[in-house]
């Protein structure tokens, strides 16, 4: 994995100052949506093979949820945004 | 707002400045102020500076962001209970502010040999033509938490949460303990 994460708060930081809680989820399916839906968005991961947007903490520094596209297979990681930039959009 | 008024007590050892080295020089810095601001998402430093200007031009000090829209605000003064109770009021809508100064520590870091000394815990560059007088950056040294800001040449402030503060005491007197 990258050893170096660019924050776009704080540059370029050792990945040790982050916390990494995994995939971005889905949007949260409809309340009246069937079980397997639900099942899906809480419980199934996709653990691709390229491609993958992941939530990372920055504990050691701004303390910001950021959202990080990295490539699970040359772990280059190609964009890294503020989380709350998603809400823009209005499904995140 | 606070109930009681708060108690500030160093919590270095009586005669801390006595553990100095030749080429790193580290020493607590007791007096001023920490208060943590506060802002929304208009909120901008700039914005800050001059609501600083306007209600307290008295006090001076530095803002460092350790994250979006936050700031602390250090200076080196004594402030009263009563005047910042009275900068609070003066406060307008879209910031809020506490005061840190007991919960957030202080200490001056200098000397020739200083970035040997904080290149041993923390990860960032803080090579002169990289990390500029009056930088600042919340980052890690070892796993505590810090604020280090550059103040001068070769001198450097780092500020920890309380709790943490002699236990990173005692580890950059490690760090610096080749240099003696
Ligand atoms: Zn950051």
């Amino acid at each position: 994995m990258s050893s170096l994460v660019k924050c776009p708060h704080c540059g370029l930081r050792p990945r040790e100052e982050f916390a990494i809680r995994g995939e971005v989820a889905t949007p949260r399916p409809k309340a009246g949506a069937d079980e397997s839906a639900w099942f899906d968005h809480v419980y199934l991961r996709d653990n691709p093979r390229g491609e993958h947007r992941e939530y990372w903490h920055h504990a050691g520094g701004c303390r910001r949820w950021l959202v990080l596209s990295r490539n699970t297979v040359t772990h280059d990681i190609s964009d890294v945004v503020d989380a709350s930039t998603l809400k823009v959009g209005g499904d995140a | 707002m606070r109930d009681f008024p708060l108690n500030i007590v160093s919590p270095f050892p009586a005669k801390p400045a006595a553990n100095g080295h030749a080429a790193v020089h580290i020493a607590p810095i007791g007096d001023g102020f920490v208060f943590h601001v506060l802002g929304n998402a208009g909120a901008t430093e700039g914005s800050l500076k001059k609501l600083i200007n306007d209600i307290a031009p008295e006090l001076g000090g530095a803002l460092c962001s350790p994250s979006p829209h936050q700031w602390f605000w250090i200076g080196s003064c004594e402030v009263s209970q009563d005047r910042f109770a009275e900068i609070l009021a003066k406060l307008p809508d879209g910031f809020a502010m506490t005061d840190q100064t007991h919960g957030r520590v202080r200490m001056a870091v200098s000397g020739v040999k200083v970035r040997d000394v904080l290149a041993k815990g923390t990860m960032i560059d803080l090579a002169p033509d990289v990390f500029a007088v009056g930088q600042s950056a919340m980052t890690q040294i070892g796993q505590i938490g810090a604020m280090i800001t550059r103040t001068d040449d070769d001198c450097f402030e780092i500020m920890v949460l309380r709790s943490f503060a002699v236990s990173l005491w005692d580890e950059l007197h490690h760090m610096a303990a080749e240099f003696k």
